[in-house]
Parts: structure tokens; C-alpha cells; sequence
């Protein structure tokens, strides 16, 4: 799994890196906001706040449908769900790996044993 | 989580080991030791194990799973016997998931502790002043507020 998402788990956390991108997910959480509603509490132009939107688009995370002059924008939460898959497979993977490190190193000090008693 | 310029941790695990750290820190850089363990599966087949332990050196493991060849590449950024290594770490042809992987160790008075911290890209390290908590903080934080079960 962890090969085939690498594109989108870098743009899933590029979009999370930014605070304000976060919150729109946050507010996003709530149904679906226009983006002059997602630019509200940040008193931005539209522009700017569209600019963010893009980000989150790009990793996947918000989708966009335009109705008449509204940009209405909905929270897709499975990328940031692979992201978080990506953590547990390296904390799964990293603990497997140490756990084979204790055990190279017990079998290596009873042979070493078993050398000595010959 | 306290605010900090470090880069933002990714996965960050703790292990004491009774042998010593001169022993644990070793098992990393020889072939013959890393290859029975550190990129190696249960079912797999380590069919290669090159080590160049130095600065600016790569590794590079084999592990035949299935028939198929999983390479585990990198490169040596740190080695400070037996305190601290630190390697730059790609799986497969997946250049994008190139990432950054700490092994900090500390001797105690029987054994050693080992802090194993793997950081996402370094291209993330400028993101990490604008961000006030680390990835899983984040990361779980964001899951919560979202109503997704983690």
C-alpha cells in the first residue's frame, strides 16, 4: 500500500502543513461551505482563500462543484485516512524490525555461548 | 506536543535492548548482522545486503518476497559510534517516499535504549516552523475532529 500512494500522501501533507487549510478542513467537517464561508474567518478575498481550496483539492481532500456563482466545497476524508495509514504501517514496520534486532543479537550471543562451551 | 524548529516527527519509537550500545549501534552498519534482520521478512529471502558505513555512503538490501525483489535503499547522513546514525531511507522505485530515519542511542547501566525517529522527507523540514504540532498530533487531531474512528 504504502508504495502506490506516495504522490498524494505528499500532497495530503502539504495541503496539512498550512494552519488555515487545516481549519477549513475543520469548518468542512461541519457540510458543505462555500468558499466565501471558508474565507470568512480569515477575512480573506476569495482569491486567496480559492488558493487554499486548490490545496486541498489537489491532495483530495475537498471536492468542488460550482452552482451558479457559488463554489461549494465538500470534505473527502479517505486521503487523510491514508496518511494516517502511512504512520501506522512505519510504527507497525519499525517495531517488527527492533523486535528482529533483539532477536539477531540473542541468537548471536548464544551461539557465541555454545562456541565456548565446545 | 511543544512548539520547536525540529522537523515534524513522523514515527517515533522507543526499545531497550540488553546488549550494549556499541553491540546494537554495530548491527546496523555490518552486512552480515543488518541482513538477518533489519530489512529482512519472515518469509522473505535477503538476497542482498551492501553497506558503505560512512558519510555520504548508501546502503542498499534485497529482500526476495514471493519472487519479487524488495529493495530497501539510502544514505548515510550521520554516524557517531555508537550514539547516533541517521540515513536517508527509500523503499522500491518510490523515489517520492524518500524519508529521513534517526537512531539515537543511549547506554544504561545494563544494556542500551534505542529512540528510533522517522521523519518524512526533508522537502517537509520548511514546513515544520508554520506547524505548531507534530504530524501525529496532527494527524490525530484533525481524524477526531472529523469524526473518523482512529
Amino acid at each position: 500500500m504504502v508504495e502506490g500512494q506516495t504522490h498524494s500522501l505528499d500532497a495530503v501533507f502539504h495541503a496539512l502543513s498550512d494552519p488555515t487549510r487545516r481549519q477549513m478542513l475543520r469548518s468542512l467537517a461541519g457540510g458543505e461551505r462555500s468558499i466565501s464561508e471558508l474565507a470568512t474567518p480569515f477575512r480573506m478575498t476569495f482569491a486567496g482563500a480559492s488558493k487554499h481550496v486548490k490545496a486541498l483539492e489537489t491532495a483530495g481532500l475537498v471536492r468542488r462543484r460550482v452552482e451558479g456563482r457559488l463554489h461549494l466545497c465538500r470534505l473527502e476524508a479517505a486521503p487523510l485516512a491514508a496518511a494516517d495509514e502511512w504512520l501506522r504501517y512505519y510504527t507497525r514496520f519499525w517495531s517488527d524490525r527492533l523486535d528482529a534486532l533483539d532477536h539477531a543479537l540473542r541468537s548471536a550471543d548464544a551461539a557465541h555461548v555454545k562456541r565456548r562451551k565446545r | 506536543m511543544p512548539m520547536s524548529d525540529s522537523p515534524p516527527i513522523i514515527v517515533r519509537i522507543t526499545r531497550r535492548f540488553e546488549a550494549s550500545a556499541e553491540r546494537v549501534f554495530d548491527a546496523w552498519l555490518d552486512p552480515a548482522m543488518a541482513g538477518k534482520w533489519l530489512f529482512a521478512t519472515a518469509t522473505g529471502r535477503m538476497v542482498k545486503a551492501e553497506i558503505d558505513p560512512r558519510v555520504g555512503g548508501s546502503f542498499s538490501f534485497t529482500d526476495r518476497r514471493d519472487g519479487v525483489d524488495v529493495e530497501h535503499i539510502g544514505e548515510y547522513l550521520e554516524i557517531d559510534r555508537p550514539r547516533r546514525l541517521v540515513f536517508t531511507f527509500y523503499v522500491g522505485k518510490a523515489t517520492a517516499d524518500a524519508s529521513r530515519v534517526s537512531v539515537d542511542i543511549v547506554a544504561l547501566a545494563a544494556g542500551c535504549e534505542l529512540i528510533l525517529t522517522h521523519e518524512m522527507d526533508a522537502k517537509w523540514a520548511e514546513f515544520a516552523a508554520r506547524t505548531e504540532a507534530g504530524w501525529t498530533m496532527i494527524l490525530q487531531g484533525l481524524a477526531r475532529s472529523l469524526g473518523l474512528a482512529t
